[in-house]
């Protein structure tokens, strides 16, 4: 038992790593909470139930467009309504705002277009599963751990050792000294959204596939990679991966002792604790700095 | 003629719940999604004393009051250390725990099933029963409520407010301790949720966890936002606005089955809408401007 | 006698390694104005900050008369009687200029819920009575016509003036001025020194940072050159300016 609890809590951690990942890349660069980036997820699912089950194409075809598409939407709300705010010199608050706005406006036409309740885009029934070390584990869910840990390693090379990667740790870390710099935060802000939307559409595909899909999907799923890149701390790729780890566990144990209702209250709970007490997450370097943020 | 009043009760009930919110998040500037878990805990509150205790409304009334108003101390307090984002998202999570406690703690609230037969509410032997009265009701809560906003807001205590929306580093220089403020702003914004609350389950008669959702949070929110933060009568004009807007679509005929969706798209628009052309709202005089921390 | 009203000790402050404040100590008088200057990243803002409650000091100890103001919320150490304006300019543009005058003063029962429900006639009187004090002073600054203008409305030079009848409203004993005269109109820096010059008078004491040498000279009773977190030279106006490691200092 207990080691079907590990190997859920796995599961779950890479579905959370995904599209915390995404989150996170975006929070640091753009300096704001992406909000809409769970409904990025829900198109990732539903574009490929649309191409698959409404235009007939196989499986294997639908997944690069719907990605592709998600990567779409991403940038879309970034070039039409945060760009111009941001041009405006709009707070965070703001931008916050209009992210939820967005998502609740999309979130509604998925529910109109598709219906509220559960749809599917896997090939047969749901799966048995294999036996490993005593706990159960499908086809799926060991395709969701690959496919998370390759796309990590991929995101962290991509930061290192490239030139847009290196871009966007300057836009996070001082977007006014990387203008001086010659570097267009704008194009790097829009590049983080498309890597980011990428991953959440990956993301929503491989929960689709896991346990179907349904239009709220986005939330739950953006709530626990939010809380996943907190925990970690945002500025860490490797803090994001253990946050994720660390919420999964702690969801399905929590889960498994108090009954599968209280999961999202305890992810919730731990998410007050680090907000309290460790606000730049367990694994960045900086210090808490002083009272308010003052300089010299 | 009925339904009529049934729209200006709801429009009622809407105006606290965003008068409430605005003091927090209007005058005050701390944008708070946390709402609807104070409004739910005054109707659960209202209606389990009610139900198990058959306890006299007014009584009732003040311990939602009261519960509620610890419960806004409770959220208020990491306010002080929680900053910005981060604090919107410490409310969604404090919103999410109290809707898991209300939904999944059935042996206490009946979690999803609800709590229906909340008997109608008796005023010193008056009993309230058709919808005129409780529309008298309402309206005598709203206008206390608007009253005691008015007082705080236009006295120093408001100025405070005010200046620690702006900005924290210069109230706290000018000797005023912020986080009292913002404690005390939080426990009587929730206070006055709390009483929409109670109105609301005596007024439905029936409560369950569906009606204290995150989403209900930002509806509230968003009638704010409209209406304009940081003004006393932007919250008044966003609930009638934002309540009155799905009866119209109704008047056009739209099937039930999408009005909902079709409902929430509006609000969702038209949050991002104001956000993009007017953040002040219709009257509002606070944008959510960025604070500055460097001295 | 002379008393000390304010005594630093040995103050420290790194920020990632690097001091900001060096074993910085200093003594200031009742009823002196201190000058504080000295380039920039000297530490001057910081002391400031460290002073007020809004910055820790890694180790030594501030005492305003005989209280410690160490850990001391930056509140509580401004109702104990220091108030402060600020290098950056705070003001709450939304508010009135009244408004913001009418905010600094202490001990206002309007400010406390259940004065305005239950108490209401006593905060109404005190309200009314320092809206008069608030005019007046404004009065005096030259600023009346504006009082119900939004701060923001008001010049560059007319909102640092208004900084500072700012804190004469808080009727603090002592008051930290940063920079109060940086970036101003002759005719309005001569306004606020002479504003400044007859604090003592009125039994205040006053600590400024500035970096205009002139005004320095003309207000201040005793300098204090820093530099790099340390204070480098001590003594009035004239003999630090005369100090060769004060020279030295600027010519690097």
């Amino acid at each position: 038992m207990v080691a079907q609890v590990l190997v859920n809590g796995i599961i779950t951690a890479a579905e959370y790593a995904l599209i915390s990942l995404g989150f996170a890349l975006i929070y640091r660069t753009a300096g704001f909470i992406h909000f809409s980036h769970g409904i990025v997820l829900t198109a990732g699912a539903y574009l490929t139930f649309l191409l698959t089950k409404w235009l007939g194409l196989p499986l294997s075809y639908s997944i690069l467009p719907a990605v592709a598409l998600s990567v779409l939407l991403g940038c879309l709300i970034e070039t039409a309504v945060y760009r111009p705010l941001r041009r405006r010199k709009a707070s965070s608050l703001i931008l916050l705002l209009a992210s939820l706005g967005v998502y609740f406006a999309l979130q509604n036409i998925v529910s109109m277009a598709f219906g509220d309740g559960t749809r599917t885009i896997r090939l047969g029934g749901p799966e048995e599963g294999i036996n490993v070390l005593g706990a159960r584990i499908t086809p799926v869910q060991v395709m969701i751990i690959f496919v998370s840990m390759a796309l990590f390693v991929v995101v962290a090379l991509l930061m290192k050792r490239t030139r847009i990667g290196r871009a966007m740790r300057a836009v996070a870390s001082d977007p006014a000294l990387a203008r001086l710099c010659g570097i267009e935060s704008d194009r790097v802000i829009l590049f983080v959204f498309a890597i980011g939307s990428a991953l959440a559409g990956v993301a929503g595909i491989l929960v689709a596939l896991d346990v179907n899909m349904t239009p709220t999907m986005g939330l739950n799923a953006l709530m626990m990679g939010m809380l996943a890149a907190i925990i970690g701390g945002v500025r860490s790729i490797p803090g994001v991966a253990l946050g994720a780890l660390f919420l999964g566990m702690a969801q399905q144990l929590g889960g498994w002792k108090m009954g599968p209702q209280w999961q999202d209250a305890t992810a919730f709970v731990i998410l007050l604790a680090f907000l309290l007490f460790r606000p730049q997450g367990v694994l960045s370097r900086k210090g808490r700095s002083a009272k308010l943020g003052f300089g010299s | 003629m009925e339904y009529l009043l049934h729209i200006v009760i709801l429009i009622g009930i809407y105006v606290i719940l965003s008068v409430s919110l605005n003091l927090i998040a209007g005058y005050t500037g701390a944008l708070s999604i946390a709402h609807a878990a104070f409004y739910g805990v005054g109707a659960y509150v209202a209606a389990l004393m009610a139900l198990k205790l058959h306890s006299p409304f007014l009584l009732n009334v003040v311990c939602a009051v009261f519960l509620c108003g610890l419960l806004g101390a409770l959220v208020g307090i990491p306010s002080l250390r929680i900053r910005g984002d981060y604090f919107v998202i410490a409310t969604f999570a404090f919103q999410v725990i109290t809707f898991s406690v209300l939904n999944n703690w059935v042996s206490f609230t009946s979690g999803p099933m609800g709590l229906p037969g909340i008997p109608q509410p008796m005023i010193f032997g008056l009993k309230i029963s058709s919808h005129l009265g409780f529309l008298l009701l309402i309206g005598l809560l709203c206008a206390i409520t608007l009253l005691i906003t008015r007082q705080i807001v236009r006295s120093p205590f408001g100025r405070v407010l005010k200046t620690i929306r702006e900005d924290e580093v210069l109230a706290q220089a000018a000797g005023k301790n912020v986080a009292k403020y913002k404690v005390l702003v939080f426990v009587v914004g929730a206070g006055m949720a709390a009483v929409a609350g109670v109105m609301y389950a005596y007024y439905i008669s029936f409560i369950d966890p569906t009606s204290f959702t995150v989403m209900e949070s930002i509806f509230i929110l968003s009638i704010v936002i409209i209406g304009g933060a940081g003004s006393l009568w932007g919250p008044v004009v966003g609930a009638i606005v934002l309540v009155m807007l799905p009866e119209a679509l109704r008047f056009i005929g739209l099937p039930s089955s999408i009005a909902a969706n079709i409902r929430q798209m509006l609000y969702g628009g038209a949050l991002v809408a104001f956000m993009m052309w007017r953040p002040q709202g219709l009257l509002g005089e606070y944008a959510f401007e960025k604070e500055s921390s460097q001295t | 006698m002379n008393s000390s009203l304010l005594e630093v000790d040995a103050l420290h402050k790194s920020f990632d390694g690097v001091a900001a404040l060096d074993a910085f100590s200093c003594s200031v008088r009742d009823g002196e104005v201190l000058g504080l200057i000295g380039p920039n990243g000297a530490g001057k803002t910081t002391l400031f900050n460290v002073v007020t409650g809004f910055l820790p000091a890694d180790s030594g100890s501030v005492t305003f008369r005989t209280i410690e103001l160490h850990n001391k919320a930056p509140h509580r150490i401004a109702n104990a009687g220091i108030t402060r304006t600020f290098q950056n300019l705070r003001l709450i543009r939304m508010l009135s200029v009244l408004d913001n005058v009418l905010l600094s003063f202490k001990h206002q029962p309007g400010e406390h819920l259940h004065n305005i429900f239950f108490r209401w006639k006593t905060s109404a009187r005190v309200e009314a009575r320092n809206r008069e004090t608030a005019l007046s002073l404004l009065e005096t600054a030259g600023l009346a016509e504006k009082a119900h203008d939004p701060a923001e409305a008001l010049s560059y030079g007319q909102q640092k003036l208004l900084s500072l009848v700012c804190c004469l409203a808080a009727g603090a004993d002592l008051l930290l001025l940063d920079e109060p005269v940086a970036g101003i109109a002759p005719t309005m820096i001569e306004k606020i020194l002479s504003i400044i010059r007859r604090l003592p008078e009125q039994g205040k004491t006053v600590i400024l940072i500035e970096h205009n040498l002139d005004a320095v000279m003309q207000v201040c009773d005793r300098v204090i050159f820093m530099d790099a977190g340390k204070k480098v030279s001590e003594g009035t106006p004239e003999e630090v300016r005369n100090d060769p490691r004060v020279i030295e200092a600027y010519i690097e």
